[in-house]
């Protein structure tokens, strides 16, 4: 035992006159030069890329992230999520240094945030990623990515996060849910395999000429599927705004207050069972049901490209559409499957 | 400037020497398969086709519950004369005992969501996986690549291959190529495809062929990630040649198998090789792996398999095997031990006639005998019970 500390503290020693770096720093030998793209663009990326610690306290809540430096004023692009509280939230640099962050207003339609730390403090300059390329094609499916985070919180101080690879699987719009709860989100996602864990959300996803394509869900459900999906938002999705509160850019986007639709069906529902699949029970006449020709009977398969199993899935659905918006309904009327376009009107009540 | 090259001249050869060998083993080599993946994306693009389901039994069960779907006994079942559906299993009386039904909140909605198909041919027949018709649903569609949606008639399926076949009034659709399970190399690239988030294209999910031969000769393994977003779409080669449908077929788990969805553990139930089987399937039949019944000794370590039991009223009482028998031969291949009975007679569909040699305990000269297999009973197609895995569901039957 002494003796395997004696020893122990000797190569530490010699560990330490050799590199020359203090105890934190001494297993942070160099690493040899990149040898591949992939090498180069996660060495080339990793920098940028910092973890996020929060609040913690409830066992089911992470309280780690991750994120990118989108600025070199300090600013910090994050997921929004519980542990981000005020006071609370600290970022650690690639270099090991902590720092406090301040809260700027989140982005509730992506669920994302900005933080803020003081670039002053910082150790030399910030080297954010910015602004994402919105080259088009900004990606492909089948194409080859690299994803960057620090999942299961595996990297502390100044280790980096964790660089997984894949492809880009395909893109989805689809219905989400997380853990319980519908997650309301009505953008594209980019769904990959490279591997997406507790923690890797935040992070980034790259594809191997270094471009930044995606911004790390959380694990999410995908309700078409029902199964869980690792999937980043696209980040030129970001780009209003990050343009907002990076660069001051405030594009005029009127907030939109979404009124209920009306549409003249009456689904064969009976209170308190599980939700039926969505069978027309009636429709009132001179409706945009009755126009589009739904008859009693019909049973509703898909809005637009929404799968519809059940009369609560109709609603759901047609929660995601404005008066005035034209939706594409199928429908299956004995053994024919029908479509045709719907007019939604507003609901009068 | 020679002053300067003679002096430099071993390390300019140096530099010129990692170059080379750089060139050699280039480590970006791989990213030449993006065009590649691109390629068999858009060949297998046609035929992958999105499944819908609505409505069906909503049973969600517990283990506990011996969720055996009232089949557990189902008796042997004769040569089924082709063409014809099998037989709905007669009521032996066991079902009285009748579990008590616990409803419980599933890891998720299985069959409650989108899957994916192969187009078999030009006419309107679709591959599936059975894991879609899980819960017999009212209504199947089909929205093919070029985005019609209409309506699927359930046919038959392949229960020990996790495939079924549906039905849909078109004609003029582009059908798959198959490649021969024989000419499947471990190691090649497999491409898990599959159609189900309503976009143009496919998603793709990149892995190799882990293992041929699995589920005994019945299907693929890959490492691609395989999950209820692409079940019943094909994976395919480098060419965009179909090597088989994903299905889930995990044989720790239950019937379904879903619970190693995106494990890297997937299976691809191969198709080239059982026209005959697609043929039946063609005209309704319901097929299982083929099951004698019997169990063998596993301490009698050969040659042959010695019988242990011999159920009376099984398949292999009937044809004449008793307690003590050897089975020395099946098909002409000798049999090696009681594992080599079991992948012999696995191999082989229920109704199959095998050609057996046994040398019976009273007696010192072999005998030859005829077998005509049962279909492997549902609690023996789940498997371990009480695997160390979340529950999933049974599949009820089409009857």
């Amino acid at each position: 035992m002494t003796r395997r500390v004696l020893v122990a503290a000797a190569m530490l020693a010699v560990a330490a006159a050799l590199t020359g770096q203090d105890f934190g720093k001494a297993y942070s030998f160099p690493e040899r030069k990149p040898h591949s793209r992939v090498e180069a663009v996660i060495d080339k990326l990793l920098p940028s890329i910092v973890k996020v610690h929060g609040a913690s306290g409830l066992r089911t809540i992470e309280a780690y992230g991750t994120g990118i430096i989108v600025s070199k004023q300090g600013h910090v692009l994050t997921l929004e999520q519980v542990m981000i509280q005020k006071d609370r939230t600290r970022v650690v640099l690639y270099d090991g240094s902590v720092h406090m962050a301040e809260l700027l207003p989140e982005e509730p339609s992506l669920g994302v945030r900005l933080l803020k730390i003081d670039p002053k403090e910082v150790d030399g300059e910030l080297q954010p990623l910015w602004p994402p390329t919105d080259a088009a094609p900004l990606y492909r499916t089948g194409q080859f990515v690299v994803s960057l985070g620090n999942c299961f919180r595996l990297a502390e101080f100044s280790e980096k996060v964790s660089a997984t690879f894949g492809v880009v699987v395909g893109r989805a719009n689809t219905a989400l849910r997380y853990r319980m709860s519908d997650v309301k989100y009505d953008g594209d996602l980019i769904l990959t395999d490279a591997c997406n864990n507790p923690g890797q959300y935040g992070g980034g996803l790259f594809t191997l000429d270094g471009r930044w394509i995606g911004f790390n869900c959380r694990l999410l459900d995908a309700k078409e599927t029902n199964t869980t999906i690792s999937a980043a938002i696209p980040s030129r999705d970001l780009l209003p705004y990050l343009d907002e509160w990076v660069n001051g850019k405030v594009t005029a986007v009127q907030a939109v207050v979404k009124k209920p639709v009306y549409t003249g069906v009456h689904l064969f529902e009976q209170p308190g069972r599980s939700s039926p699949p969505a069978y027309v029970d009636q429709v009132t006449a001179d409706s945009p049901a009755a126009r589009l020709g739904l008859r009693p009977d019909d049973l509703i398969l898909r809005l637009d490209e929404f799968s519809v199993r059940s009369c609560k899935e109709f609603r759901d659905v047609l929660a995601r559409f404005a008066p005035g918006q034209t939706v594409k309904v199928l429908w299956k009327r004995g053994n024919e499957v029908l479509d045709g376009a719907m007019i939604l009107a507003a609901d009068r009540q | 400037m020679r002053t300067l090259v003679r002096q430099c001249w071993p390390l300019l050869v140096m530099t010129l020497t990692t170059a080379l060998r750089a060139q050699q083993a280039d480590p970006d080599e791989f990213v030449a398969l993006e065009p590649v993946l691109r390629a068999a994306l858009q060949k297998a693009a046609p035929f992958t086709v999105t499944i819908e389901t609505v409505g069906g039994a909503r049973r969600v069960l517990k283990e506990s519950d011996g969720a055996n779907d009232g089949q557990g006994d189902t008796p042997p079942k004769p040569t089924p004369p082709p063409q014809t559906p099998p037989q709905p299993a007669p009521d032996d009386g066991k079902d009285k005992k009748k579990p008590q039904l616990q409803l419980q909140q599933p890891g998720f909605h299985q069959n409650q969501g989108r899957t994916t198909g192969v187009v078999l041919t030009a006419d309107g027949w679709i591959l599936v996986s059975r894991f879609a018709l899980n819960f017999d649903p009212s209504t199947i569609t089909v929205t093919l690549a070029d985005g019609r949606t209409l309506p699927a008639v359930r046919k038959g399926e392949d229960t020990s291959r996790g495939i079924a076949l549906v039905k849909i009034a078109a004609t003029g659709l582009t059908p798959a190529e198959f490649v021969p399970p024989p000419d499947v190399k471990v190691g090649q690239w497999a491409f898990a495809l599959g159609r189900t988030f309503g976009v143009d294209e496919p998603t793709v999910h990149i892995g190799i062929v882990s293992a041929v031969r699995r589920q005994f000769g019945r299907a693929l393994q890959i490492d691609a990630y395989t999950s209820p977003a692409n079940y019943g779409g094909p994976v395919v080669d480098v060419l965009g040649r179909v090597l088989g449908i994903a299905v889930p077929l995990s044989p720790a788990g239950r019937d379904a198998g879903v619970e190693w969805y995106d494990s890297g553990i997937g299976f691809a139930a191969t198709i080239a090789d059982i026209p005959e089987l697609i043929d039946r399937m063609q005209h309704g039949e319901v097929l299982h792996r083929g099951w004698l019944g019997v169990t063998s000794e596993t301490k009698y370590l050969g040659p042959g398999a010695k019988l242990m039991a011999v159920p009376a009223t099984g398949v292999a009482a009937k044809a004449g095997l008793h307690k003590g028998d050897i089975i020395q031969e099946i098909d002409g291949v000798p049999v090696a031990n009681s594992f080599h009975l079991q992948m012999l007679v696995s191999s082989h569909m229920g109704g199959d006639a095998i050609a057996l040699k046994v040398r019976q305990a009273s007696d010192d000269a072999p005998v030859d005998m005829t077998v005509i297999l049962a279909d492997t009973p549902f609690e023996e197609r789940q498997q371990k019970k009480d695997a160390e895995l979340p529950p999933s569901f049974p599949l009820p039957e089409k009857k």
